[in-house]
């Protein structure tokens, strides 16, 4: 790592990007953009969060005190729990466990802020993890390997059984650290009662490792706590999707990333549901003037594994500037009974229990059994309740025009099975295309490239007489 | 009236031109460090030829990876939808298009009007481009166009087994100095490369005739050869050089355009 | 060398093979060291775990597979493409890894193209990440579905006592191959590390009973050899290796193979399972239980204390860390075993290849030679070997 990296920790910095960040929306229109002018590695990432107004500010600062939390929870005598993405951190919460979740990590680096990422990459390669490993833990677990982040206390991963990868990079963080390890792991069924049971016993081996790790029990009202606001953001979230429907699409583009990130960071508490909130109120009002939330809508597509977050969120902006409404992705989807894609099948989605400790912790367990890709990438993509299921429903369900996948080169589940999932959309009579773009490392397959593939394949196909792009 | 189409690989620049829809010039040439210099390069010795300039270009197509730094052209289309259209133009029985070039390789699946149906690009990994090939030439020391006939004359292909061009490399290295003959090799890493693309022409769907091979590496008869036996089917012969193939399409699409106006 | 060990190691449908098909026998593939193959023997039906030495080319496999996966499956599944797997009348896929369990997935796929490609009998096994409790309780149900499935499909009955008669031949091979494994490793060893991980292997590809037949009269003549072999030694680990040249190669530069750590190898192969109690519990707790990978996350310490004992026990002077290209489950683990073990002094060597017949001879070994010379000189500035008694 080059020197001047090295000088300040990965997380503060990017903590005190947001802070700074987050006191600019406040301010006048005039401060906002002369301040802009200064910074030149963010300012679009920045800009793209400010058109969206009282919900994109109440997320980013809501960000910036969630890397307070972590930065300041040592003097605040806290424990540091080290999670995945597909992991929901509202145990944790109820726990008092500051959450410290990497992918989240990851997408922030990698969208704000150019510099430094390759190298944070890099860095887990050269004390020995794999070059060819998923970049999404990669580029903030680096700063955690050579100690320019915050140690973890302890480990929660909850992708065994459901992506190598994932697990890996946090067994290896585990091994590395010497840091005690948790993990959650799958059956590759979701409904049937062995796997019900299974994901009943392992959660609550997930509480007694908690315990262990605090010294504190299971506190009854806390879990309640957070499982009202799930609740409360759940239904929102739910709501949100079912607008997502309407043509045009009033949902802007963006908030299916404030989706996952609200679900992935603030599961179970109050800054989740106030962005939540807002986000409502500007999709009503969308809605109600019948526009598209990115202003027209020429064409909606439907990412069917993961979405792209490097150079300064180009793909989130390119989508915006074209016209292609964002309908979704597996990440957006987190299975609550009463989500729109679950009609019909809501013995796949979870419902929340509070009438019990025993029936909150159940409620958790399922909510965690259905996480995005937790769910779909877990037994045979084509198998009940799987990825192939969920792409049809969701692809007919938001009247997709097109489906795209991109991942990361170190995704051996997809890479595994994506082609024989696409041949058969592209059977149902979906266009569907691969893209070898990575999602956090724009080495792979630089941002404007992928882009580009988009569109030939939009044009090429001829999907709703497709004209070619706008790039400037 | 004369229309253009230029064709900016990484390895190559390919120029064309046509006079009311007859091919009456071409030029090939390798591509140096500038892709602008190298399209008005190419497509001045290809004007030259005919006694004509660029002022009398009624329309231009670019394409290609070096396609949005033609500076003289009107408009940019990608290779897939030139390879469709010049392929349909040499051979109108063409259904499926394999091109094989510098940098990537590509199936497309052409309905009986020429368009394109399906399509689909290599991995993200050079072992089934024509890199491959140059790199592998390199290694053995020999030409990249002696590569053909060479390995048309092994009876004793050896089997490689990397599927990395890295790999591979060292691979060959071994090979050799393990004492095989040079054409073994050549023909052994030919089968490798053909069933790379064979993979890519199966995620199209079925393998409808006729079948065509395009770009620079389609003048290899030992590719040719093991892409027949791999895929089981007779590739057709074409009567245009099938490197100018992308810029045939994107001159026809120029005539097009140009027509429109 | 005997001719049938070299057979049943490097081609498919070997003598066994085709003896226990004209006679009416049937065979189920399975491609993980999870799998409990007593299960399929006590359905009086022969485990093959499936292998693609004879591969050529991957045209197949990656019709179905994406670019940046690991060569094995794709290769198992360009065997089956080309239909050399015909005398499969079953296979079992598990989720040893992301990439062999969507061997299920892409297998199936490729039959709609390819009729006939696929056995009658195709299953998904899942095994889970970690011991616990409830956890083997699960593996425990997993294999009474598979027993379930097997008599179901086959019209077969698989009783406790044949699963318990099973076990009992099983157990049989595992015993010798310890003593097997203790000829190649021991301080005077004069087995070579190719002669026994070919008999590793051939036991994977024929019925035990045959099995234990050849390696009694195999252990039998090897009782009467005394030199030592000469050469450095090395432990092998990581990656899937069927590959008996691969163990040719580093033996030829000067090295002697003491012990290995990988599939097909003596890792797995010599934990007894217990022989009293419920036998499909018996079966659960030894698979979950003693089979070691990477797949198990979190599990590190127990590994490395399993290879560091190993390379005491052995008096290894150097470790090989390979692993096959995208394979980061053994990648990464290589990553820490190097920390770990070079902290204990003893040298190693990192290196990624592919699966399949060695073809990139020359790499490896340059890399060899130079791990060799390392130890040559001292390990740079390392110990020389873990165990004391032995003086080189």
């Amino acid at each position: 790592m080059r020197n001047e990296l090295t000088e300040y920790n990965y997380d503060w910095r990017f903590w005190s990007i947001l802070d700074n960040a987050s006191k600019l929306f406040d301010a006048t229109e005039k401060e906002f953009t002369s301040t802009m002018a200064y910074t030149p590695s963010f300012r679009a990432t920045t800009g793209k969060l400010s058109t969206t107004g009282k919900a994109g500010h109440r997320l980013v600062k809501a960000t910036a005190r969630y890397f307070e939390n972590i930065l300041t929870a040592r003097s605040r005598g806290k424990k540091i729990g080290l999670i995945t993405y597909n992991f929901s951190p509202a145990v944790l919460f109820a726990f008092d466990v500051v959450p410290y979740c990497l992918e989240g990590m990851s997408a922030f680096y990698a969208a704000a802020w150019n510099r430094g990422i390759y190298e944070s990459l890099d860095y887990c390669c050269e004390v020995g993890f794999t070059e060819t490993s998923c970049s999404g833990q990669r580029v903030a677990l680096g700063p955690v390997l050579a100690g320019l982040a915050e140690r973890p206390d302890f480990i929660v991963c909850s992708t065994p059984g459901v992506c190598d990868s994932n697990a890996n990079a946090f067994a290896f963080a585990s091994a590395y650290l010497d840091v005690p390890f948790c993990q959650l792991n799958y059956p590759p069924t979701l409904t049937d009662e062995r796997a019900v049971e299974y994901h009943r016993a392992d959660f609550r081996n997930m509480l007694s490792f908690l315990e262990e790790q605090t010294g504190k029990k299971v506190d009854v009202d806390k879990m309640r706590e957070v499982c009202e606001e799930i609740i409360k953001q759940d239904e929102i979230i739910c709501e949100i999707q079912d607008y997502q429907r309407l043509v045009p699409c009033p949902v802007p583009g963006i908030f299916n990333l404030f989706i996952y990130d609200i679900k992935v960071l603030f599961s179970g508490i109050k800054d989740g549901t106030d962005i939540l909130e807002a986000m409502l109120e500007i999709v009503k009002d969308n809605a109600e003037r019948g526009v598209a939330g990115d202003g027209v809508e020429r064409l909606r597509g439907f990412f069917y594994y993961i979405d792209h977050y490097c150079i300064q969120m180009k793909y989130w902006r390119w989508l915006e500037k074209n016209g292609i409404s964002h309908i979704g992705t597996m990440m957006t989807d987190f299975w609550q009974a009463n989500a729109p894609y679950a009609r019909g099948r809501e013995e796949e989605g979870y419902r929340m229990d509070l009438s019990s400790l025993d029936s909150m912790i159940d409620s958790l367990a399922a909510q965690s059994s259905r996480m995005p890709m937790v769910k779909q990438i877990r037994g045979p993509y084509d198998a009940p309740h799987m990825w192939l299921d969920d792409t049809v429903g969701v692809a007919n369900l938001m009247k997709a025009d097109f489906l795209a996948f991109m991942g990361t080169m170190g995704c051996r589940n997809t890479w595994s099975m994506v082609k024989l999932i696409t041949r058969d959309m592209e059977k149902l009579g979906y266009p569907a295309l691969i893209l070898y773009a990575d999602s956090f490392d724009n080495r792979i397959e630089p941002v404007d490239t992928f882009l580009g593939k988009i569109d030939e394949f939009l044009r090429v196909r001829d999907i709703r007489g497709w004209k070619g792009a706008v790039w400037k | 009236m004369i229309v253009a189409g230029c064709d900016i690989g990484s390895l190559t620049a390919k120029a064309v031109i046509f006079k009311d829809g007859e091919m009456i010039s071409s030029h090939l040439m390798k591509v140096r460090s500038r892709p602008d210099e190298a399209a008005v390069e190419v497509m001045n010795e290809a004007l030259s030829k005919v006694n004509l300039a660029l002022k009398d270009v009624a329309y231009s197509v670019g394409t290609g990876y070096g396609r949005k730094r033609i500076p003289f052209a009107d408009e940019t289309f990608s290779e897939i939808v030139c390879h469709g259209k010049g392929a349909h133009w040499v051979l109108p029985s063409v259904r499926t298009v394999i091109d094989v070039g510098g940098q990537d390789a590509k199936a497309i699946r052409l309905d009986a009007g020429g368009s394109v149906v399906k399509y689909e690009y290599n991995d993200k990994c050079a072992s089934g481009t024509g890199r491959f090939l140059e790199i592998m030439a390199d290694a053995l020391e020999i030409e990249l166009e002696e590569m053909g006939d060479l390995s048309l004359q092994s009876d004793a292909p050896v089997r490689i087994s990397s599927q990395c061009v890295v790999f591979a490399e060292t691979e060959v290295i071994s090979l050799v100095n393990g004492g095989k003959e040079i054409r073994d090799v050549v023909s052994g890493l030919h089968k490798a490369m053909a069933g790379r693309i064979a993979s890519l022409v199966r995620g199209i769907g079925m393998l409808e005739k006729e079948v065509m091979m395009a770009g620079g590496v389609a003048k290899n008869k030992g590719i040719r050869s093991a892409m027949e036996e791999v895929l089981g089917v007779e590739l057709a012969e074409v009567k245009c050089d099938p490197q100018l193939n992308g810029a045939i399409g994107a001159a026809l699409l120029a005539g097009e355009a140009a027509g429109k106006k | 060398m005997r001719e049938e060990i070299r057979e049943a190691v490097t081609v498919l449908a070997n003598r066994y093979v085709m003896k226990w098909k004209s006679g009416g026998g049937r065979i189920v593939g399975y491609p993980c060291s999870y799998m409990p193959v007593e299960v399929i023997a006590a359905a009086g039906m022969l485990p093959f775990r499936l292998r693609a030495m004879e591969v050529v080319s991957t045209s197949i496999g990656s019709s179905y597979y994406g670019p940046v996966v690991c060569s094995f499956p794709k290769c198992i599944l360009q065997i089956a493409g080309e239909r050399k797997y015909a005398f499969l009348d079953g296979a079992v896929v598990c989720n040893g890894c992301d990439t062999m369990r969507r061997l299920d997935d892409c297998w199936r796929k490729a039959n709609d193209d390819m009729p006939g490609i696929l056995p009658s009998y195709f299953a998904h096994f899942a095994v889970p990440h970690k011991v616990t409790d409830y956890s083997v309780k699960w593996f425990a149900g997993e294999i009474r579905k598979l027993i379930d499935s097997l008599e179901k499909h086959f019209s077969v009955t698989v009783s406790d006592d044949k699963l318990k008669m099973a076990i009992a031949e099983y157990n049989r091979s595992r015993t010798l191959l310890g003593d097997l494994d203790a000829m190649r490793s021991g301080p005077d060893a004069f087995l070579s590390g190719t002669d026994a991980m070919a008999i590793f292997i051939a036991g994977t590809a024929m019925p035990a009973a045959d099995f234990n037949a050849l390696l009694e009269d195999v252990l039998g003549g090897l009782k009467k050899k005394k030199d030592a072999l000469p050469g450095r030694r090395l432990l092998l680990v990581g990656s899937v290796i069927d590959d008996i040249d691969l163990f040719k190669t580093i033996e030829e530069a000067g090295a002697v193979i003491v012990a290995d750590t990988v599939c097909f190898g003596s890792k797995d192969r010599t934990d007894l399972v217990r022989e009293d109690g419920d036998p499909v519990a018996a079966l659960a707790e030894r698979y979950l239980g003693s089979v070691k990978c990477p797949r198990m996350f979190g599990d590190y310490k127990r590994r490395f204390a399993f290879l560091k004992e190993l390379a005491e026990k052995t008096g290894a002077e150097g470790v090989i860390l390979q692993n096959i290209r995208f394979c980061d489950l053994h990648g990464s683990e290589n990553g820490i075993f190097e920390r770990d073990l070079e902290a204990a002094g003893i040298p190693c060597l990192r290196m990624e290849r592919e699966y399949g017949p060695l073809g990139d001879e020359g790499r490896v070994r340059m890399r060899i030679d130079a791990l060799l010379e390392r130890i040559g000189a001292g390990g740079g500035g390392s110990r020389r070997a873990l165990s004391a008694d032995r003086s080189r």
